[in-house]
């Protein structure tokens, strides 16, 4: 095992000084001078309805008011995946919220007032907000012209239905596997929406100079992706990439809510209304809740069967995603999951239909997790179900179905290697599995809950992701990169990667933020496969700068490329060992030969990585045939709890999660993760409750009534446990872990409330009420779904 | 999101001019202590003031005295300044642990009891120490002070027996004349800072004597004259304690909305009632839970 | 508009303000206190905390001219010179993430440790409970609270 200087280390987090001192700088707190104009946004109230007109006269009578616009002076669609959604409502809207026109005013409270003297004329349509409602042959179609859409090529929507994508994966013959199995376990369960929650809501300001140069300055996880998407919505008005800068300051927050492009496409097409002038789009915490992405609501119905030794014969499942009305990005969760739905278990026969529907409740996308919290909700919960069935322990019963490296996968790929058997042994051990205890309290019962899961970055097969470094004359380090730190240490972990190779002290080593202008090319920072992706760039860059420090003290000494090497920011040579050149004695200035006469020059590095072995090539009718996923991460998690079986309230004694990161290259950054993650998984159980009026309108767009956990909320006790069974062919080892720390906790909570009381509950939150009143009426099972509230 | 509507302010350094102004705008101005409830709703439009009269810069409404067997506590005194109150602590315990479950710090460091019971909101969680404390209301207007009792104060949702043009000056706890043990208990989603979705408030005094009050299951928080009359004057037995339970749900009338559904309002309250009795009778001779313990 | 005047990180500041501006709005944009972030607009998350008087409030729901005459401290105030001991504890513990609830909480933080020294995890727990934080799970932050012994501000 090779002892690493960098990397395995808990460096200080090169952010921290900066985010403790006031000093980070988010949107908001650029200063944009006596220029800045401020948008409102004039929303839908009615969840699908024509636009029969919108009068401004009245709003643009208004002093201060520079502009208003409406859907007329925007005719564009853009999406990321697919191109269904619109800078403003064009002809219709399809939610309540959905922005239909803007003021841009001097000041905020003009721009306020002046909105509502937009006079909007609608006439309405009949909205569906039930996913499988939406499917029916009599369903209201929401998007007619859904046939005609461009989309990527591995998506199938179905033109006049609302089906927006279908994956159908089959494996093997799941016929014979139900008729091979001893027992079958056939059920539905129920996800609903959920919200990001980010502190920092979204924010976008736009600016088209006196020269024609639009840039804008966002808050968001793919800088790149939205220059891209703006290049592409606003070709017609003339503009290309180049004419376009994105610059992304700090981030409060992503979680994949900032992922693609929702409102800040508003700010960008707004700018190029008001030449000169920067125009600010901040969404209120409200709209944050509304008018971004949520995470998609799912039914989904499952059978699978087994063996009376515990071998899964077959798994069967359809889903069934509530997307809202534009899918751009959400279809690909729908993809994305579906193929891995099956979880870490090692299956003959599978049949997966997963179905991506749209909806009138707000557009929902991409979240932590991209679909897999939602199916691992279902699986590891069916799975304990049949597990106790048939009387095979649960943690057993995972250890003998728990995929190898070299299974295939449900869609025919190879499994990477990973820690999967190890992470259960360690979380099952840490909470004491198969330990029954009692609480000393007669009204209390205590219960445990474990489940395993994985996931693999969702992305396209060609994503790709660049890096440049550069040295400065005092020898310290700027890495150029466009991922993004939204607090999940980024920027530090390339510094480490990197100075594994260069051997500069971290604290002289900075990673600048992006702006398409300077730092190079990068997908998104999404689907957690940065650490490995734009950690291979960067060390692709560093090796290049190495292999240049070498060739220039060769041409100075003649030492000979293999015998050098790097120490202490020091070139040294294994066979002159009195032989130490500083670094920064040579890498701007190069080094002065006898003559007088000098080698090198500044020293420069880049790198580039894009994966050469994934396609998207796979048979529509099976998803068998391509390569869609690198590699996946796999964990286990438990939780030990204890239920008042009056009150039905929970609370969590331990909680446990082990996640194989390949190799940690910051181990404290990843235990934070899993710390952090976990607690939005476990809220997502038991403190959030999106709700719905009939409308279709949100009831709760807020904190004092959607509820994350505060300081008081959290386990009693949490371990995060760092597997390591390295990635071939990641950065030191090392593979992404991000999103998957929150997957295991609905899970674990659902078969921990069961082992305790009893009662199983099939539709999310798993609220106090639903475990009272089921103790109180004596039910088993608890399918009571809430989401939208009728009067 | 900047408000929109525009007001004058004043910031008066007398009670007389408080009372001047409130009678100058007839109505159309509002009182600023914290600032907790009334900024919120300017924001949200649920308010729109001609004139705001911030009354922070009157000492004499600051007082927190207890003098005489009774605690005056000014319109000024804030939640925190209560919550840090020895007084209050020893003498009024129920009162401090209800005070404990409202909002959070924060909130607490700016929020006062006078402006939280003029809110006047069905959940309340001063309401039932009010109730039960039998507490005075010392409101003054044009013609002077007069007394309302907080059994009469609370009239409907937002709606308080404060006349227009009057203002509270001060609340007043008279200490029980008994030995007594208290408890508050509210139903939230979670641990952290929440409306309260049933919150109770009980106090046991020496010799079976019982004072409950409800909040967030009525139009109004009220007290459970229902209950009170079943237990007082009989020593608690289980069998009293389960027709007591029974009683719950005659006496709260509560709803379902987004926070909880009127039934497990109901199943809680009873369970509340259960432990928030036993709590308070264990407390009359310093024993049971320490106050502030989370009981649910 | 109306003159206010107060005591802002230890220095007599001026600023114009009409009844209606909002504190968190005068202090980030007429002040330039940009730590103090906007995240709810209805007090109910915290990041917008500031010490009013040596007390922690939400910002965003104070009028600006409600400041008149007040002493109000921020993060840039802890940060003139050397970094209080409560920061160098954040720092060392890699305590927060995102970052954009750290003003909010290193405020509040900073008012506990002034009325409690020495204060237990639970204490710890209250007295931040409503600091909100999306990316944490809280852990790190309480650690960080929990080894700050010495708090000092440097009142100028």
């Amino acid at each position: 095992m090779e002892e690493f200087k960098f990397i395995g280390k808990s460096v200080k987090r090169l952010d921290e000084k900066e985010k403790v001192t006031g000093a980070a700088k988010y949107v908001d707190d650029i200063e944009f001078g006596p220029n800045l104009l401020y948008a409102e946004i004039i929303e839908s109230p009615h969840p699908h309805a024509l636009i029969k007109s919108i009068d401004t006269s009245e709003a643009e009578k208004i002093e201060g008011v520079v502009k208003v616009v409406t859907g007329k002076d925007f005719p564009y669609k853009f999406g990321l995946y697919m191109k269904d959604r619109y800078i403003f409502a064009q002809d219709k809207v399809r939610f309540i919220g959905e922005q239909v026109a803007a003021v841009i005013a001097r000041d905020p409270r003009t721009a306020q007032k002046a909105a509502k003297l937009v006079k909007v004329e609608y006439e309405l349509l009949q909205p569906v907000f039930d996913p499988i409602e939406a499917l029916k042959e009599d369903a209201v179609i929401i998007h007619p012209d859904l046939g005609n859409y461009p989309h990527v090529p591995w998506f199938f929507p179905k033109g006049g239905t609302n089906i927006t994508h279908r994956l159908k994966l089959r494996k093997g013959n799941t016929e014979k596997g139900f008729k091979d199995a001893d027992f079958i376990l056939e059920d539905t369960y129920r996800v609903p929406r959920y919200a990001h929650c980010c502190l920092e809501t979204h924010i976008a300001v736009g600016l088209l100079d006196y020269s024609g140069r639009l840039t804008i300055w966002a808050s968001t996880q793919s800088p790149y992706t939205q220059r891209n998407l703006f290049a592409d919505a606003l070709a017609p008005l003339g503009f290309s990439h180049k004419d376009i800068r994105v610059i992304a300051p700090y981030v409060g927050g992503g979680f994949g809510g900032k992922a693609g492009v929702t409102m800040e496409i508003i700010a960008a097409a707004l700018a190029t209304t008001v030449k000169g002038h920067p125009v600010k789009v901040m969404w209120r915490r409200d709209q944050e809740f509304y008018n971004t992405y949520m995470r998609q609501q799912v039914v989904t119905k499952i059978k699978v069967g087994v063996k009376k030794d515990g071998i899964i014969t077959a798994f069967e499942m359809a889903n069934y995603w509530d997307a809202g009305p534009y899918a751009e990005y959400g279809a690909n969760v729908v993809n994305a999951s579906g193929l891995s739905a099956t979880g870490p278990y090692r299956i003959q026969n599978v049949t997966i239909d997963s179905y991506c529907i749209y909806t009138n409740l707000p557009a929902a996308g991409p979240y932590r997790g991209f679909g897999y919290s939602e199916m691992s909700f279902s699986v590891e919960s069916h799975m304990t179900r049949i597990a106790n069935a048939i009387g095979i322990d649960q943690v057993e019963f995972r250890r003998k179905n728990g995929i190898k490296e070299g299974d295939t996968v449900a869609y025919g790929a190879p499994m990477n290697p990973n820690g999967l058997l190890e992470a259960i042994d360690k979380v099952a051990d840490e909470i004491n599995w198969g330990e029954k205890e009692e609480s000393k309290d007669p009204n209390k019962a205590i219960g445990k809950g474990l489940s395993i899961f994985w996931k693999a970055p969702a992305m396209p097969p060609n994503v790709t992701t660049s890096a440049f470094i550069k040295f400065n004359e005092d020898g310290s380090l700027n890495i150029l990169v466009s991922g993004m730190e939204l607090g999940q240490g980024y920027l530090t972990v390339m510094a480490q990667v990197a100075t594994e190779i260069l051997t500069v002290p971290i604290e002289k080593i900075r990673v600048e933020l992006p702006d398409t202008d300077r730092n190079p090319y990068h997908w998104q920072t999404v689907a957690s496969h940065v650490t490995w992706a734009s950690g291979n760039a960067v060390k692709r860059a560093a090796l290049e700068m190495r292999d240049k420090i070498f060739e220039v003290v060769h041409a100075a000494y003649h030492y000979d490329k293999d015998s050098l090497y790097l120490e202490d920011e020091k070139v040294k040579c294994k066979l002159h060992s009195s032989f130490e050149l500083p670094l920064k004695d040579f890498v701007i200035n190069g080094i002065q030969t006898k003559d007088g006469t000098y080698r090198g020059g500044a020293i420069v590095g880049s790198g580039s990585f894009m994966p050469e072995f994934t396609s998207a090539k796979q048979d529509p009718e099976t998803s068998q045939g391509g390569h869609p996923n690198v590699h996946y991460t796999v964990g286990a998690g438990a939780v030990k709890i204890e239920v008042d079986k009056q009150t039905g309230k929970i609370r969590i004694l331990k909680a446990v999660e082990a996640v194989d990161a390949g190799k940690a290259i910051n181990p404290r950054n990843v235990e934070h993760q899993i710390i952090g993650g976990l607690l939005q998984g476990l809220a997502t159980v038991l403190c959030e409750d999106m709700r719905f009026d009939e409308n279709g309108k949100i009831l709760n767009p807020n904190f004092t009534d959607y509820k994350i956990p505060t300081f008081l909320d959290i386990p009693d006790e949490v371990v995060p446990i760092i597997v390591e069974v390295p990635q071939p062919d990641g950065p030191f080892g090392a593979r992404g872990i991000a999103e998957h720390t929150m997957i295991p906790a609905a899970p674990i909570i659902a078969n921990a409330v069961e082992d305790a009381v009893g009662v199983r509950v099939k539709a999310m939150p798993i609220t106090a009420e639903k475990i009272a009143m089921a103790i109180a009426d004596e039910k088993k099972e608890v399918d009571d779904f809430l989401m939208i509230m009728k009067k | 999101m900047a408000i929109v509507h525009e007001f004058e302010y004043f910031k008066p350094e007398r009670i007389e001019d408080v009372i001047k102004l409130l009678s100058e705008y007839k109505g159309k101005a509002r009182l600023l202590a914290g600032g907790t409830d009334l900024v919120v709703r300017i924001k949200d439009e649920l308010e729109s003031p001609a004139a705001v009269i911030d009354i922070k810069g009157i000492e004499e409404l600051k007082k927190l005295e207890f003098r005489e067997g009774k605690l005056h506590i000014g319109a000024l005194v804030t939640f925190t300044d209560l919550i840090d109150s020895d007084i209050v602590k020893k003498q009024f315990p129920l009162f401090w642990e209800s005070s404990k479950t409202i909002a959070s710090p924060g909130i607490r460091n700016r929020a006062t009891l006078a402006g939280n019971i003029c809110s006047g909101v069905p959940s309340l969680d001063s309401g039932p120490a009010l109730l039960v404390y039998e507490a005075d209301i010392i409101v003054r207007g044009a013609e002077g002070e007069r007394v309302i009792p907080a059994l009469n104060w609370f009239l409907g949702p937002r709606r308080t027996a404060l006349k227009e043009e009057e203002f509270v000056r001060e609340i007043v706890f008279s200490l029980p004349a008994k030995n007594h043990g208290g408890s508050y208990i509210k139903l939230g989603r979670y641990k952290g800072e929440d409306l309260a979705q049933v919150g109770l408030g009980i106090l046991a005094l020496e010799g079976n004597e019982y004072r409950l009050a409800f909040c967030a299951v009525g139009p109004v928080p009220s007290r459970a004259k229902k209950i009170e009359a079943l237990l007082n004057g009989k020593p608690l037995t289980d069998s009293l304690l389960e027709t007591a339970k029974r009683l719950v749900s005659e006496e709260i009338s509560p709803i379902t909305d987004v926070r909880a559904t009127k039934e497990y309002r109901v199943h809680v309250a009873k369970i509340m009632l259960e432990r928030g009795i036993r709590a308070a009778v264990e407390r009359i001779d310093g024993n049971g839970p320490a106050y502030g313990e989370r009981l649910i | 508009m109306k003159k206010i005047s107060f005591i802002l990180n230890g220095e007599k500041r001026n600023a114009y303000v009409e009844p209606n501006d909002l504190l968190v709005d005068v202090l980030r944009e007429k002040l330039g206190m940009h730590s103090i972030k906007y995240a709810c607009g209805r007090g109910d998350c915290g990041a917008c905390t500031i010490l009013l008087n040596g007390k922690g409030v939400r910002s965003c729901i104070i009028l600006a001219i409600e400041a008149d005459g007040q002493e109000i401290l921020t993060v840039e105030g802890l940060s003139k010179d050397k970094l209080t001991s409560l920061q160098e504890s954040f720092i060392d513990h890699g305590s927060f993430q995102c970052g954009f609830c750290a003003s909010g909480m290193i405020m509040s933080a900073t008012e506990l440790l002034d009325k409690n020294p020495n204060p237990t995890e639970e204490e710890v727990k209250e007295g931040l409970s409503g600091n909100l934080c999306r990316c944490t799970g809280y852990t790190p932050i309480i650690d960080a609270v929990l080894d700050a012994k010495k708090r000092d501000v440097d009142k100028k």
